[in-house]
């Protein structure tokens, strides 16, 4: 009985330390940003794993570093990424539709050359399915012509790479 | 008491500003529930319409009066419609009885608390009409859940009043208001503490918030006993609940912290301060304690707050009796 009237007195204190703390966080300033006036500081966004993005190219930083080599298309098991090899190992094309994506991360995992990445894209809304199927290459030589001013701006953005690591390797045709 | 026409305009006026009264209670609790949740989760809260959000609960009452009264099949038509009406016209009378300054009674009758108290009970009438005509499983759960639980809270409730009104030779409102000073230490919270903290406990049971908010668990029973209601029904439930939750604090006020008496200048502002001050600790205690079980509901009633009540009213019985 005293027993029982002891632990309830200690309840009772527990229940006040409780609300000494909601009572702190009450008076505490906000944690949360108010996402259309306020973003996020990059710094922040630097460790948010985004969809997949290719990575730039070594030299030519509108070159992408994938050899077509279909790992990542054979680890994803969403089946969400579309490589289609081109002339040369480069790919000709390189689709990813983000709807089916898990973010798991395999592709990033099992590439060879180290071509994928995570994106720090925390933004990116569409209407439609469709718009959700993003075009890789388009995507890096954007991100190539953007470069900040201290790295020489790519001439050949749009023309196909004429010189890459890849291409010295060869295929035999 | 002759009911003369005088008095009956008067209860009409008294009536008329109480649903007013009631109605921006709601508008004002939801804001206040809703910003508080908010800085205690160290997020703002409605902030987008009005400034500071404050117009949110007026935009959220303008669709719940524009939205659809969706019945369900198989309900029991009449008791369907009557519990949300039930709900809400009780509580009407209820504050009809409180003093709200020193010449602002709606209607002052002797034995106040026996009014409250009694047409108080009918609130639960309606839960369980709602909860037994919804033809829901989980509304019948919920209405189950609130009898037992309102009908077991009421008991200390009554008792830590009691004490009071013991200690005091009245039962009417007004009176016990006269017999507490302008400074806190003259209230009968000092003289009282035990029944006060009672009267705390067994409020938030009687009003069914949070942490005893086991009548309409939401992870449990989705809504409980209003689960089938949308619309106005709903709103007429929401209405009664915040306006139950005004008046057991209007109670507290009187009872315990002195009513319409305050330092400098007596008046309705400090009954509103108070009632609003203990509205603000049931928000806070909401948003700090986890749900409680019902078997854990039943114990802290029945095992403490019923034997702690007749304690202290045996007590206060004695020592008046002493001292007189």
């Amino acid at each position: 009985m005293l027993q029982a009237i002891w632990d309830n007195i200690k309840g009772l204190y527990s229940l006040l330390v409780g609300m000494s703390i909601t009572g702190r966080y009450l008076l505490s300033p906000v944690e949360t940003i108010h996402y259309p006036r306020q973003v996020v500081a990059d710094e922040i966004m630097a460790s948010f794993r985004g969809p997949i993005q290719l990575t730039k190219g070594k030299k030519d930083p509108a070159q992408t570093r994938c050899i077509s080599c279909q790992m990542c298309v054979k680890a994803c098991p969403g089946h969400c990424l579309s490589v289609t090899k081109g002339d040369t190992k480069a790919p000709a094309q390189w689709l990813y539709d983000f709807s089916y994506c898990c973010l798991c991360g395999a592709c990033v995992e099992t590439c060879p050359t180290g071509a994928l990445e995570f994106s720090h894209k925390v933004y990116l809304v569409t209407l439609t399915r469709e718009e959700l199927i993003l075009d890789l290459l388009a995507d890096l030589q954007k991100r190539a012509a953007i470069l900040p001013e201290s790295q020489p701006v790519p001439t050949a953005n749009l023309a196909p790479p004429t010189v890459p690591d890849v291409e010295s390797i060869g295929e035999p045709k | 008491m002759d009911l003369s026409l005088a008095i009956f305009v008067q209860i009409i006026a008294a009536v008329l500003l109480i649903i007013a009264l009631m109605v921006g209670n709601a508008v004002v609790m939801v804001y206040m529930e809703r910003k508080v949740a908010g800085f205690i989760q160290r997020r703002p809260g409605p902030y987008e319409v009005g400034p500071w959000g404050t117009l949110q609960a007026v935009c959220d009452s303008m669709k719940l009066l524009a939205k659809q009264l969706y019945r369900p099949g198989n309900v029991d038509l009449i008791l369907y419609y009557l519990a949300p009406i039930t709900a809400f016209f009780p509580v009407l009378l209820l504050f009809l009885a409180i003093p709200f300054g020193p010449w602002l009674t709606p209607l002052p009758v002797n034995d106040g608390i026996v009014l409250i108290l009694a047409f108080a009970g009918l609130g639960v009438l309606s839960n369980l009409l709602a909860g037994w005509a919804s033809n829901n499983k989980y509304s019948l759960l919920g209405a189950a859940r609130a009898v037992s639980q309102t009908v077991a809270y009421e008991i200390p409730m009554i008792l830590a009043l009691l004490a009071v009104v013991l200690q005091s030779g009245s039962m009417d409102l007004k009176r016990i208001t006269d017999q507490q000073g302008q400074w806190p230490w003259e209230w009968n919270i000092v003289l009282q503490p035990l029944a006060f903290f009672i009267y705390l406990v067994s409020l938030v049971g009687e009003t069914n918030r949070a942490p005893f908010d086991l009548p309409e668990a939401e992870s449990e029973l989705t809504a409980g006993f209003h689960t089938e209601y949308s619309g106005m029904g709903f709103a007429l439930f929401f209405l009664s609940e915040y306006a139950n939750m005004l008046l057991v604090s209007f109670v507290a006020a009187v009872f315990f912290l002195g009513g319409y008496k305050g330092p400098f200048a007596d008046g309705f502002w400090w009954l509103f301060l108070k009632a609003y001050a203990v509205m603000f600790f049931m928000v806070w205690i909401r948003w700090t304690f986890p749900r409680v079980r019902f078997d854990q509901l039943l114990n802290i009633n029945w095992k403490w707050l019923l034997p702690l009540g007749l304690i202290n009213l045996w007590l206060t019985a004695i020592i008046v009796k002493i001292a007189l």
